[in-house]
């Protein structure tokens, strides 16, 4: 819990100030800044978790490095354990921020210059308007976000075990394999469902009746204005502090690993590990993406409700942690080879077929948002004028809506690759026995303190990682009703 | 001291290099005066009003308010000390306070604060309206929390950018009529701008005409 409030603090504090501060004033750097806040998120907590262990141990990088500069004892420690509650409170917090980022910005940018201007007129001065009146506003979005986080930091299992903190995951993952206790395991992971699912009703009933957006016809957009001086500079470094902790620390570390075992780690092993990782990752990015295609296809073409719910339900399977969904599986599994496939002795449990189903569960909703948007954009004459022509349903699908969703397939291809490249408690349980992923590679050689072989593995995650923020970064750079002002 | 509550003296903005879109403005507005802008759209009569607000910033001239400078060289006042209220077309109310949250948003002396909000919304006639959300009202319900909002801090000059262009005849010549008697018995200082003669000529005692950033 203390992690969750730490973390939901901080997170808040940073998504909030960076977002009103790039939405609402211009300073040098903004316009980079706009894009580059959210780097942080192509970095999975639990390589950040490793890179900081490595810089901030007692004789990690950053501690040499003063000892260097500052001719110290060899003893002498400047930066505190990172190994604890706080180090994974910061860990959490600058690699998902930018959830609430995102939406605030947007929230921010889509307020009506007006309202603020009300506020100004009504004796607020501009941080009261920020504090009193922008952010009330952007409550339901940044909550939203915050949500997002909290699930995620909920469902985490890499860092928290690397710094050696007591959560639910760590917890379900030892009470499993190190007790072999599954129904207590199973117990554990209701609990954290259960949690998230309180997290997830609180939200929705602090909303109540109130409209946060308002219904007028006329929009004005912001004004934005011009920081100069020691504002500016500010407005900077309040920016780039957490792209630096977030994203340009960790890879400054990863690369020095990189230096360090120079090279070393393109052996065989490694090789196979991304064989397996990419061959995964693109099969289940090409399933997704094909259901996804299909699920709205069906909705475009005969509305139903039944296909709309399975959507929906599917859908639902991104919030829940990657260890509840693993734990789950593995029941299913079980089930379907003792009663179902008996004679076949586990044919299911522990094959690759549990694995992507659950990839599939986990990942579907963002291959179908990606699609579902790019659907919008075809007009519905475009349906009825092929069908005119002669056209049947699977030509219509064919030959017009497959080349004009080129892109949003592809999109959303790379979205779920990038995803399932990340995860690792649910391939952790899932995967065959002697079968290892970038992810599970990278977790097993932090985990026996072999930092510098992990930089291998965690260099391609990293790499991967930052394929959705580059699409998320060319939507930053082309979004937002903004005027240059004084 | 001068009994104006507004002195405008050379005031000149532009919002690029080449255009001016107010060219050397006087303006003097007695306290209790009623004074309306009339122009075209475009005119520079809306961006008056955001300088005497202290929303923009102007490139020659002054602005007192009540004798005191806001606005000169090197001298601007935020908005949020100049005690003044401006009531815009788009309403702006906050989406997510009830009636009576938006009208006492402004006050600051806490202990008045529900005498003049129940005050306000009687001389409104919205106080069934009090517990609701902007969403749930009409358009001239909105208009006149609008109104009552900007009038709660007892501003020394009210300013009304096209208050009510959004609403229909009936409901406009009905609020033209309310709301001049309510500025009539709070003795406001109101500075409207239009483009419509007949609005200017119900609620003002003055009107100045304006075209292209100067008045005619």
């Amino acid at each position: 819990m203390l992690l969750v409030l730490g973390v939901s603090f901080l997170v808040i504090i940073l998504g909030t100030t960076t977002a009103w501060i790039v939405s609402n004033y211009s300073f040098i750097g903004k316009s980079t800044f706009e894009w580059a806040l959210i780097l942080p998120l192509s970095i999975p907590p639990y390589i950040l978790a490793y890179t900081f262990t490595g810089l901030f141990d007692p004789f990690g990088d950053a501690n040499n490095l003063m000892r260097t500069l500052f001719n110290l004892q060899e003893n002498s420690v400047i930066f505190p354990n990172v190994r604890n509650i706080y180090g994974a409170i910061i860990v959490f917090s600058f690699t998902l921020y930018p959830y609430v980022y995102l939406v605030s910005r947007t929230s921010f940018i889509n307020q009506s210059a007006s309202m603020k201007e009300a506020g100004r007129i009504l004796g607020l001065n501009e941080f009261q308007v920020f504090y009193k009146l922008a952010l009330p506003l952007i409550r339901p979005a940044a909550i939203g976000g915050l949500m997002l986080v909290i699930m995620e930091t909920l469902s985490d299992f890499g860092a928290v075990d690397h710094f050696a903190i007591q959560t639910f995951t760590t917890g379900i993952f030892r009470t499993w394999y190190g007790l072999y206790d599954f129904q207590t395991a199973m117990q554990l992971a209701s609990l954290l469902l259960l949690t998230i699912g309180i997290f997830y009703m609180v939200e929705r009933k602090s909303r109540g009746g109130k409209i946060y957006t308002s219904n007028n016809s006329t929009f004005s957009p912001i004004l934005e204005k011009n920081l100069r001086g020691w504002k500016a500079l500010i407005a900077f470094i309040v920016c780039f502090v957490p792209i630096f902790i977030g994203f340009i620390l960790p890879i400054i570390e990863l690369c020095i690993w990189t230096y360090e075992v120079n090279l070393e780690f393109f052996n065989y092993k490694f090789l196979i590990n991304s064989l397996n990782t990419f061959t995964l990752s693109i099969t289940a990015g090409v399933i997704c993406a094909a259901l996804a295609l299909l699920i709205n296809f069906s909705i475009r073409f005969k509305p139903g409700l039944l296909v709309k719910k399975f959507s929906a339900l599917l859908s639902i399977g991104y919030a829940v942690p990657g260890l509840i969904l693993a734990v789950g599986m593995v029941q299913l599994l079980v089930y379907l080879d003792t009663l179902v496939l008996s004679t076949f002795n586990l044919v299911l449990t522990g094959s690759l077929f549990g694995l992507l189903l659950a990839y599939i569960i986990k990942t579907y909703a963002l291959a179908n948002s990606s699609i579902e948007s790019a659907y919008e954009r075809i007009s519905y004459s475009l349906d009825d004028s092929s069908q005119l022509l002669g056209s049947t349903s699977w030509n219509l699908l064919g030959k017009v809506h497959i080349p004009l969703l080129k892109t949003g397939i592809l999109t959303s291809v790379l979205l779920v690759m990038s995803d399932v490249v990340k995860e690792l408690p649910a391939t952790l349980i899932l995967r065959p026995f002697n079968f290892e992923t970038l992810a599970v590679s990278a977790y097993i050689y932090a985990s026996e303190e072999r930092m510098l072989q992990a930089a291998a593995p965690a260099v391609v995650i990293v790499l991967v990682g930052l394929i959705p923020i580059i699409f998320l970064s060319k939507m930053i750079r082309s979004s937002g009703p903004v005027e240059k002002g004084e | 001291m001068s009994n104006f509550i507004l002195e405008i003296k050379g005031l000149s903005h532009s919002y690029n290099k080449d255009d001016l879109s107010l060219d050397n403005i006087d303006l003097n507005i007695l306290s209790g005066e009623k004074v309306a802008i009339l122009g075209p759209s475009g005119c520079g009569k809306s961006t008056l009003l955001r300088l005497i607000a202290g929303l923009e910033k102007p490139k020659n001239g002054s602005i007192k308010i009540n004798g005191q400078e806001v606005s000169r060289k090197k001298i601007l006042v935020p908005p949020e000390k100049r005690n003044v209220g401006l009531v815009v077309q788009e309403k702006a109310l906050f989406p997510h306070l009830k009636v009576n949250e938006n009208i006492g948003f402004g006050i600051r002396k806490r202990r008045e604060k529900d005498k003049i909000i129940s005050g306000l919304l009687d001389l409104f006639k919205i106080t069934n309206l009090e517990n609701k959300y902007p969403h749930e009202i009409s358009g001239g319900e909105q208009q006149r929390v609008a109104l009552a909002r900007s009038l709660a801090p007892n501003p020394q000059l009210l300013m009304l950018d096209e208050p009510f262009n959004a609403l229909d005849k009936d409901l406009k010549d009905i609020l033209y009529k309310e709301v001049s008697e309510v500025f009539l018995k709070r003795g406001s200082t109101i500075l409207l701008v239009t483009h419509d003669s007949i609005e200017a000529e119900i609620m003002t005692n003055r009107q100045i005409r304006m075209d292209k950033g100067q008045f005619l």
